[in-house]
């Protein structure tokens, strides 16, 4: 038995080798497929920790009215720092709010000094503890605060959470069905190159049966072709996929806050689940083309 | 070994095979004999299971090959050998790879794969063409090649379509040789052929067919 497993790679590998071209092309085409997948589930699963990160730590942004009195400041910083749960607060002037700007901005923050007077709020930071450790309710600080006379206006992050988590869900449905797409696409792949191999080895399968061979002795290293052209597809797509993050990863990335985002590889068993379903796709190609094309009469 | 009852194929309007009744015993030489389309290639692939018949029943020791299963057919072909008219030889495979296909469909492990096929290779005197590919061969060699592949496996039946058909006179009587070799070992050997050459001397039983029935067994 162990003989004839090894006797059943041989030909599934002795096959790829004869067809070369078309199984490179085939797996190439696997790979542009599950390189979007890879790539689709690699931003998603960034921006879901981003996301999370983000709203592990509710913050929030407190903008005075330009010209407030010492008094009515120093009214609005004891009631913040008599707030529960508070980490940090932080009062930013107009002229560091516009610094801040100006940094951030780097080599283009040159048409910052065209604009006179500066028109950036002075501004309250808060950054609370993180949500699991206290229980503070955000719309009704917010609401708190912005009747307070020299408050213009009260931002938390939970306002941008909501509203992110609702773009994820519509991002997360259209994913799913990018993704049973390029599903459907590897399986036409797979079903037509096992087709071609089919038609190029009839002959052979001919000979096969007429010296006793059985039907799955037969389809068995075409269902291995499909196998490893899938898994090959996916392997590759992956590599690709990791290469690209490097590349990314290497640069530092400004999307939300001060901070640059922390850019994280698939998780292990993305990366196997992308690899088991590659394999899986390959199989499933494979095996309705040996159901379709097969004749062993 | 072999019966047939009331055996009958058509192809269209073309009568094969018409009610044929047959026996032909176990370690038996025969000869199925007849002019072009008189049915000899179509009762030969009957016996391997190649075609269905229109009416009657095969029985291949006792197993009725009408009610035989798929897979149970694949076992008993390998119990069958067939030497093709045309070969029937894979071009991108070697001799080798060519005869050791016979045994590796049966499951057997690889070093009694290469030992029994270096074995067969040796008594068809193609040992040391192993490494060629059957596009280089004369055509003698490449039935040699068939008729090892047809041998391999120790078949209880060996069935030979036309074998000499397209071998000259010499070649012939080699190939004839090799056949009696392997008939001597127990083997049924049912060879179909119209070539006078071979059937003139010939001191084993002869049927004759013509336009779909048996017309001559002679003995």
């Amino acid at each position: 038995m162990r003989g004839l497993r090894f006797y059943f790679f041989r030909q599934a590998l002795l096959n790829i080798k004869r067809n070369i071209t078309v199984h490179v092309l085939s797996i190439g085409t696997i790979v542009a497929s599950l390189l979007i997948l890879g790539a689709f589930l690699l931003l998603f699963g960034n921006l879901n920790n981003w996301l999370r990160q983000w709203g592990s730590a509710l913050s929030m942004s407190v903008y005075l009215k330009d010209g407030i009195s010492a008094y009515k400041r120093d009214k609005i910083d004891s009631l913040l720092r008599g707030l529960p749960g508070t980490r940090t607060i932080r009062y930013i002037s107009k002229d560091d709010a516009m610094n801040e700007l100006k940094g951030a901005l780097g080599d283009e923050a040159g048409f910052l000094k065209e604009l006179r007077p500066n028109p950036l709020p002075a501004s309250y930071e808060v950054i609370f503890e993180d949500r699991q450790a206290v229980t503070v309710d955000p719309e009704k600080i917010s609401r708190q605060l912005e009747s307070l006379d020299g408050v213009e206006e009260v931002q938390h992050s939970t306002q941008w959470l909501t509203r992110i988590e609702g773009f994820l869900d519509v991002v997360r449905l259209v994913g799913y069905i990018i993704g049973a797409l390029l599903c459907l696409c590897v399986v036409f792949i797979v079903t037509n190159t096992i087709k071609l191999t089919i038609h190029l080895r009839r002959k052979e399968i001919e000979i096969l049966k007429l010296v006793g061979a059985t039907d799955w002795f037969v389809k068995l290293p075409f269902m291995l072709e499909g196998m490893i052209e899938g898994l090959a597809g996916g392997g590759a797509a992956i590599l690709a996929l990791f290469l690209t993050y490097l590349a990314l990863s290497a640069k530092e990335i400004y999307l939300i806050g001060p901070a640059p985002l922390n850019f994280v590889f698939l998780p292990t068993a993305y990366v196997a689940l992308i690899l088991l379903l590659s394999t899986m796709l390959g199989v499933v190609g494979s095996l309705i083309a040996i159901g379709r094309f097969f004749d062993v009469s | 070994m072999i019966q047939l009852f009331d055996l009958s194929k058509r192809y269209g309007p073309h009568t094969a095979l018409n009610h044929i009744h047959l026996k032909i015993g176990k370690g038996e030489f025969v000869f199925v004999t007849g002019p072009s389309g008189a049915g000899k290639t179509t009762l030969l692939r009957m016996i391997f299971g190649a075609e269905k018949p229109a009416t009657g029943h095969i029985l291949i020791n006792a197993i009725n090959l009408n009610r035989i299963s798929r897979s149970n057919l694949d076992l008993l072909r390998r119990k069958i050998g067939f030497v093709f008219q045309d070969f029937k030889l894979l071009s991108n495979k070697t001799v080798f790879e060519n005869v050791a296909i016979a045994l590796e469909v049966t499951g057997l492990p690889s070093k009694s794969v290469k030992k029994k096929t270096h074995q067969t290779l040796r008594l068809v005197g193609l040992a040391e063409r192993e490494k060629a590919y059957p596009l280089s061969l004369s055509g003698g060699e490449q039935q040699r090649v068939a008729i090892a592949r047809a041998i391999v496996n120790d078949p209880l039946i060996l069935l030979a379509d036309e074998p000499t058909g397209n071998l000259d006179p010499d070649l012939t009587l080699d190939i004839m040789t090799l056949f009696r070799n392997i008939h001597q070992h127990g083997t049924t050997v049912v060879i179909a052929t119209h070539s006078r050459q071979l059937l003139a001397g010939a001191d084993c039983r002869i049927i004759v067919l013509h336009q779909g029935n048996i017309s001559g067994d002679t003995w």
